[in-house]
């Protein structure tokens, strides 16, 4: 036996090779997952519980025709899931914008200026620990209409995290990089662009991801309050009252779906603009 | 030769967070010319970098001044580039583009083409072509730090200042950098200041080094030239004659301070007891065969019997730590050279006059002069043949090491030198060393022979690589080795103190004069806390050796009582006066009377020899006769002086001592 030729007995197919190096990481959470399910149906099925079991997805044809079907589009509120997501996410998109905008800025500011940050610091920790449902009906006060009451929601939700984390990479930049700065006497352009942004982004990123999170629980817990809107809180609540118990658990599947994908976007955000740190 | 930088009566505070201050420098004075590259050296926490940081303008005094031709620093700037510890490079930015910014942010008029050279002439430089398109986090600690370096010159500082810039590298990427940095430095005439605690870096590199004192308060504690001729290599520097004396000078420099650092974090509450004022007291000793009558009283109780309950023996490596630690009053009292009390009094230790006292004579003889081997080899034996030999090898430098310039081995050497036709600072050059580094120097040939107490010379003997020529018993048999000093102020202060030291010494001197006792005190030298030498290599007579050359002579070579032994003789120290004005150490104090009479406390060895119902040892030596034959007449010690047909230019001045006053408690 030598290093240099390998052993073609123990040669096996590309797909079956990369089954038995990944199946350890596979099979685990398959089993769990379809032993919850298993677990779920059977009590409902018994009636140990008055919520319908995951096969309800498929049984109940107008659940089925809503998993099926996500694209359809009959005007008013009656639209497929693809659609009510859809305007939920616009309008994450918008404040979530907003709040990036707004928090980065804010946090470098605060984080730069330490009377700043005394002076704010204890406003953004009391806002922070308020919950996204309490501000809807201040928002609704505020605006008087659904759409930009729950933009405002989303806004409010998401720029703590990111603020508080653009400040603390702000602060904490290495006194070195300062002092590499003072001593080139670098303009306040080229230690914004060269120095500052560069060493407090992956805090900014941490902030970022944090915030889509919580914009996707915000928008949720809005749109159940805003009625006669396109989206998928509204839809939930919607399903709640006229008592289409499995049109939620499709719902949810969708909500929590989204969240994921939203997350690992972020994250491949972040891996392409800040590789390795 | 103009300053560029001139560091005035610096000073900085700290305020600390629990209220209060931390004054970290004080009264820091430098000029760094032009060209020049300076160490600072120093403990941790000694505010060494924080001194950097201030040149850099990185973080501004709070008194004083620093002048960067001749404007006051008050910011930082690229012309005072600083090369930091930990690189400071942006990891976002490859090696060039790192070079790059720092140049396009300092030198924004120079056109692109002429950017591009200089980055690419530092890459060279530093030898990081290669690695152009790298970020630093690719890159070793040692290539980081020649980015930093690169970086650093690229823009052209008026001065560069490195904060430890080697400190996190391993030893070889360390030396390799070392060299690199003085070629650059060499090549472009760089004035430098660095950071560092490296001692054998410091010596490489600089002109100065820069030796700072602990904090609270740090100062200059030395400033050394370092006199080896550029360009300097790394495996050869350490062959030139002066890098261990300047190496040995920076680590007792920090022993020293570390020592006093010890020293403070002790608490000194002046412990009274048994009608003494004072019975707990730091002893200063070196390790030599005549520390025996300290090292008996501790280890037979001598100093409890006589109230001292708590006697710390302090081993010093060599004589400069007794006269700073008598200084700086960390030691109470120790044993010193004959030589020393006076040499101090009439300030030689270089600075104002230390009036010291001394109340016993602990031991005579046991001095001797070693020539190293490899001139017996070529036939030296006699003091002809040396002078001779000297004659013929002209050319060579020609050592020979001493403990201290105010130590008997000194004077005797001198004495005998110049009497058989020998220049002691013309023909020789005369070097005090360590004495335990003298048979490592007389080893490796860089000194041609010493002249030293016991046991070095009966090692280098019985190790064969030296043969003594000349034992004190020919020169001055006899005469006065160490004596017990202490501070005048502090004998003014624990008047029976000082008697009841004298009284545990005196007695411990008696034990040590039985030669039944002796191959006990070896035994007991032989200690780590002392000599940490083999017991047979500790002697205290001159018997016939194993080596079957040392000391042909029957009569004891260490005398530690006995009649007239252990007084203080004014007569004896007078002699040695003359001897220290001779060879211009001090100016011969016109008031030698009056120094005389403060120096030997007479009266403290009378009270502390009748108390011990010793009469019979006070009695009142002899003449002093040396084997020349010339005779001393303490009534006209100038006459004597002016007599001798060798000496330097000396000078006859008054010596302000003051008025004897107690120390302040």
């Amino acid at each position: 036996m030598t290093l240099t030729s390998p052993k073609p007995a123990n040669a096996t197919p590309g797909p079956l090779l990369w089954w038995k190096r990944n199946r350890k990481q596979i099979l685990p959470p398959l089993f769990g997952i379809a032993g919850f399910l298993l677990v779920w149906q059977l009590s409902a099925s018994l009636g140990l519980t008055r919520l319908p079991g995951p096969l309800s997805l498929f049984t109940e044809v107008r659940t089925r025709d809503l998993l099926l079907y996500p694209f359809y589009d009959r005007g008013g509120l009656d639209k497929g899931l693809f659609w009510q997501t859809m305007a939920s996410l616009g309008r994450v998109a918008q404040g979530y914008f907003l709040a990036a905008v707004v928090g980065i800025s804010a946090g470098i500011a605060v984080g730069l200026n330490k009377t700043l940050n005394r002076a704010f610091d204890p406003l953004f920790q009391f806002l922070r620990m308020v919950a996204p449902l309490a501000w809807v009906p201040i928002a609704l006060v505020i605006f008087q209409k659904n759409q930009p009451a729950a933009i405002f929601v989303i806004f409010i939700t998401a720029v703590w995290p990111i603020l508080i984390n653009t400040a603390e990479g702000v602060r904490q930049i290495p006194q070195d990089y300062h002092n590499v700065a003072l001593v080139l006497q670098m303009s306040k352009k080229t230690f914004f662009t060269k120095v500052l942004i560069p060493s407090a982004l992956p805090y900014i990123f941490t902030g970022l991801r944090i915030s889509i999170g919580l914009a996707w629980l915000a928008i949720i817990a809005a749109e159940i309050v805003m009625s006669g809107i396109v989206g998928i809180g509204f839809f939930i609540w919607d399903a709640y009252q006229q008592n289409y118990v499995s049109d939620i658990l499709l719902a949810v599947l969708w909500i929590g779906g989204i969240g994921l994908l939203l997350d690992r976007l972020m994250a491949w955000i972040q891996s392409r603009i800040s590789p390795g740190q | 030769m103009t300053a560029l930088v001139d560091v005035q009566n610096l000073e900085k505070n700290f305020p600390l967070t629990g209220g209060g201050n931390y004054l970290a420098l004080k009264g820091i004075d430098l000029e760094i010319r032009k060209g020049e590259f300076i160490s600072l050296i120093g403990h941790s926490g000694c505010g060494k970098s924080t001194l950097l940081n201030m040149i850099a303008g990185l973080d501004l005094p709070t008194g004083g001044t620093v002048l960067l031709e001749g404007e006051t620093v008050k910011r930082p700037g690229p012309d005072k580039m600083v090369v930091f510890q930990n690189y400071s490079l942006l990891p976002w930015l490859t090696v060039r583009q790192n070079i790059a910014l720092a140049i396009e942010e300092v030198m924004p008029d120079l056109g692109k083409a002429e950017q591009d050279a200089l980055i690419e002439e530092h890459m060279e430089m530093v030898g990081l072509t290669q690695a152009a398109t790298k970020l630093p986090g690719q890159l070793s600690g040692g290539m980081r730090q020649r980015v930093s370096i690169a970086r650093a010159l690229a823009i052209k500082p008026k001065l560069l200042l490195l904060d430890e810039p080697f400190g996190a590298l391993d030893a070889l990427t360390r030396g390799n950098l070392q060299e690199k940095l003085m070629q650059i430095c060499n090549e472009h005439e760089l004035t430098a200041v660095m950071v560092t605690h490296d001692v054998d870096e410091a010596v490489l590199l600089s002109d100065r080094i820069v030796m700072l004192t602990n904090g609270p308060g740090s100062k200059i504690g030395g400033i050394l030239e370092v006199d080896i001729p550029r360009p300097r290599q790394r495996l050869t520097v350490v062959h030139h004659p002066s890098y261990y004396s300047l190496r040995s000078e920076i680590i007792y420099f920090l022993n020293r301070q570390k020592r006093v650092k010890q020293w403070q974090a002790r608490p000194h509450k002046v412990l009274a007891r048994h009608g003494l004022e004072k019975v707990n007291l730091d002893l200063g000793f070196i390790p030599l065969a005549a520390c025996a009558p300290l090292a008996v009283a501790e280890a037979k109780g001598f100093f409890s019997k006589h109230g001292l309950d708590d006697v710390q023996l302090v081993r010093e490596t060599s004589w400069r730590g007794v006269v700073d630690g008598l200084v700086d009053k960390t030691l109470d009292a120790a044993m010193m050279p004959s030589g020393m009390p006076t040499w101090m009094t009439a300030g030689g230790h270089g600075s104002d006059p230390l009036p010291i006292v001394s109340s016993l004579t602990i031991s005579r003889n046991g001095n001797e002069v070693t020539l190293a081997k490899r001139l017996a080899e070529q036939g030296v034996s006699t003091v002809e043949d040396y002078r001779a030999w000297l004659g013929s090898h002209e050319r060579e430098p020609h050592r020979i090491g001493i403990v201290h310039p105010a130590s008997m081995h000194n004077l005797l050497l001198r004495y005998w030198l110049a009497a058989n036709g020998i220049d002691p600072d013309k023909d020789v050059h005369l070097q005090t060393l360590p004495p335990a580094q003298m048979l490592a120097d007389l080893k490796d040939g860089s000194i041609d022979g010493y002249c030293i107490g016991e046991p070095w010379n009966f090692r280098a003997a019985s190790s064969g690589h030296g043969v003594p020529i000349v034992g004190d018993l020919e020169i001055w048999s006899g005469h006065p080795g160490k004596v017990l000093g202490a501070r005048e102020d502090w004998a003014q202060a624990y008047p029976n103190t000082y008697i009841a030291l004298t009284k545990a010494l005196l007695e411990a001197c008696r034990y040590c004069a039985d030669p039944a006792h002796w191959a006990e005190m070896s035994e007991l030298l032989s200690d780590r806390r002392y000599l940490g030498i083999k017991a047979d290599l500790i002697r205290f007579s001159g018997q016939q050796g194993d080596s079957g050359s040392f000391a042909p002579h029957g009569e004891p070579h260490h005398l530690f009582f006995g009649a007239g032994l252990n007084r203080p003789s004014r007569s004896e120290h007078l002699w040695i006066l003359t001897q220290l004005a001779r060879w211009a150490e001090i100016p011969f104090p016109r008031n030698y009377v009056e120094i005389l009479e403060r120096v030997c406390s007479v009266g403290v060895f009378s009270t502390a020899a009748r108390e011990l119902g010793m009469e019979d040892v006070s009695y009142q030596r002899q003449g002093i006769e040396l084997f020349d034959g010339r005779p001393f007449n303490p009534e006209d010690p100038i006459g004597y002086l002016n007599d001798v047909s060798l000496h330097r230019d000396f000078s006859i001045a008054e010596i302000p001592i003051g008025q004897p006053r107690a120390i302040s408690v």
